[in-house]
């Protein structure tokens, strides 16, 4: 571990950390938005009853 | 899980423009104040590990999202079994949208994997036991997604996948089972915080990345599975136009 | 089930004499992956014989996997594949006897590559019985996943590039544990190969069940 503790101290984490998150929570946000402007895509190309969620 | 709002049922109004419906609505408002709460206490509340120091910030995106990966993978393998047991066009879909969302998923264990690997290990990959097997899961959902993708008709197409989907589960344990014995040959690290317990604010962290995580996951796979049913219209409805158009020829001729 | 197997294996390996494209291409193609891993390692310093059994392990996953895109690039060429739906065999007969057919044909080309490993990177033989128990199994692990993989890349635009993408990940298990288990035998330590047998078995009986029930459902429609 001690090889690891003086990269660490050498380098800092944060920027490690911030890729991470921003590659989750921008991943989840751009799939999300794909996702949904796919679905009014499609929608406009369907007949409303075969469209009803619950 | 929850996916069972997700089907087309009884008729109210004139139908919605988009995947949405207020129960996604209601869970979407709520994921996102989860996602909040975990950006709050991942990043600013929680305190540096004593090793690690920040970088154990990533497990509070890492485990959880490697988590439901496989629990992607899992729901992929039950919706292509009742699929081929049933033949319900509903299960076949759910398979469909768990996967995509799994891969996606798997996707983020890997890259948040590798950026915990480069300071914890020095390295970004390490043949570790858990990522060579998360790559691999990766791979084979990859090649269902292929099998998803091609050109064919729908039942052929289901069918072929359904059975690459249900496979999936024992090719999982077994590439697990393999990586394992293979990689306790040679003593490498692990992802794990050894020795160190996790408690207090970091375990209450992580518990929360799960929370979070988990509904952002069931919100991806509702929408996304309202978006493979109206494909699916999509391309019935067409074959149903080109072949009225065929017959609106054949009254003319 | 098991004469409708026979029934397809006889029939796939006459098909294979008599055309002659594993003896003609197949086979001349393993050789030559085996010349080209000697290419691209140096052969001088021992490498070789050291890699040895992941070297002949891919030889033989490469070479096999033509073998198999052939079993069922003649099965949808002509529409067989409706006469043999249409010829009321049992759909886990085919299944048992296209793998039966495939192993057959790996089978060969794993004793071809053997001799091949030996006599070109001096590889010392030792450990007959986890070699030859390894070999089988793993045969038996690759013929049945490639042959479920097989049919289900059947008949598509896309099969040559499909089958590959779907087989190699699924058969990742099957290249570690029997290069595992040739080490261990090569090596003198053949307690250690064993394991590796067992969990090859184990995926090999996973396939054959998967085949038996999937190959249903996938020839009705094709």
């Amino acid at each position: 571990m001690s090889n690891a503790l003086i990269l660490a101290e050498a380098t800092g984490t944060w920027p490690y950390v911030a890729a991470a998150w921003a590659v989750v929570f921008g991943g989840m946000g751009a799939y999300a938005f794909a996702t949904v402007a796919r679905g009014r895509r499609l929608s406009k190309k369907v007949p409303p009853e075969k469209r009803r969620w619950n | 899980m929850t996916t069972e709002t997700a089907g087309p049922l009884e008729a109210s109004d004139s139908g919605p423009t988009s995947t949405g419906s207020r129960t996604t609505m209601i869970l979407g408002i709520v994921t996102l104040f989860a996602l909040g709460v975990l950006v709050l206490l991942g990043l600013i509340l929680s305190p540096a590990e004593e090793n690690q120091s920040d970088a154990v910030r990533i497990m509070y995106i890492h485990v959880p999202s490697a988590t439901l990966s496989y629990v992607g993978c899992f729901l992929t393998a039950i919706g292509s079994a009742v699929f081929l047991w049933r033949k319900s066009r509903w299960w076949d879909l759910v398979a469909y949208a768990s996967a995509e969302v799994a891969a996606l998923f798997t996707a983020f264990t890997l890259v948040t994997g590798m950026l915990w690997g480069r300071p914890t290990w020095g390295v970004f990959w390490v043949w570790d036991a858990r990522l060579t097997s998360e790559a691999m899961l990766m791979l084979l959902l990859l090649g269902y997604l292929a099998v998803r993708g091609i050109a064919a008709d729908y039942e052929v197409r289901a069918k072929r996948a359904a059975i690459v989907g249900l496979l999936l589960v024992p090719n999982v344990f077994i590439v697990r089972q393999s990586v394992q014995w293979w990689r306790t040959l040679h003593q490498t690290p692990t992802l794990s915080l050894s020795g160190a317990e996790i408690q207090g604010l970091m375990l209450f962290s992580l518990f929360t990345g799960f929370i979070a995580i988990t509904l952002a996951f069931i919100w991806m796979v509702i929408h996304r599975f309202r978006v493979a049913w109206l494909e699916e219209q999509v391309d019935a409805e067409g074959l149903d136009t080109a072949i009225a158009e065929r017959r609106a020829e054949g009254v003319v001729s | 089930m098991l004469h409708d197997a026979w029934l397809i294996a006889r029939k796939d390996l006459k098909l294979e004499i008599r055309s002659r494209v594993a003896l003609n291409q197949v086979v001349p193609f393993a050789l030559l992956v085996l010349v080209l891993f000697a290419f691209a390692l140096d052969p001088d310093r021992g490498l070789l014989e050291k890699a040895t059994p992941g070297l002949y392990w891919i030889a033989v996953l490469f070479s096999g996997l033509l073998a198999m895109q052939r079993s069922f690039a003649v099965e949808a060429a002509d529409g067989v594949t409706d006469a043999l739906r249409l010829s009321g065999l049992a759909p886990a007969g085919i299944f048992l006897g296209k793998t039966l057919s495939v192993a057959v044909q790996l089978l060969v080309l794993e004793v071809l590559l053997g001799v091949g490993v030996a006599v070109l990177y001096g590889t010392s033989i030792t450990g007959w019985l986890l070699l030859l128990a390894t070999i089988v199994v793993a045969t038996a692990a690759i013929s049945t996943a490639g042959t479920l993989f097989g049919v289900v890349a059947a008949g598509l635009r896309v099969r040559e590039t499909l089958l590959p993408l779907l087989l190699l990940p699924v058969l990742a298990p099957v290249l570690i544990g029997s290069t595992r288990a040739f080490e261990a035998a090569l090596s003198g330590t053949p307690s250690e190969g064993w394991p590796w047998v067992g969990l090859m078995s184990v995926f090999a009986a996973v396939y054959v069940v998967a085949g038996i029930f999937g190959f249903g459902p996938l020839m009705e429609e094709s």
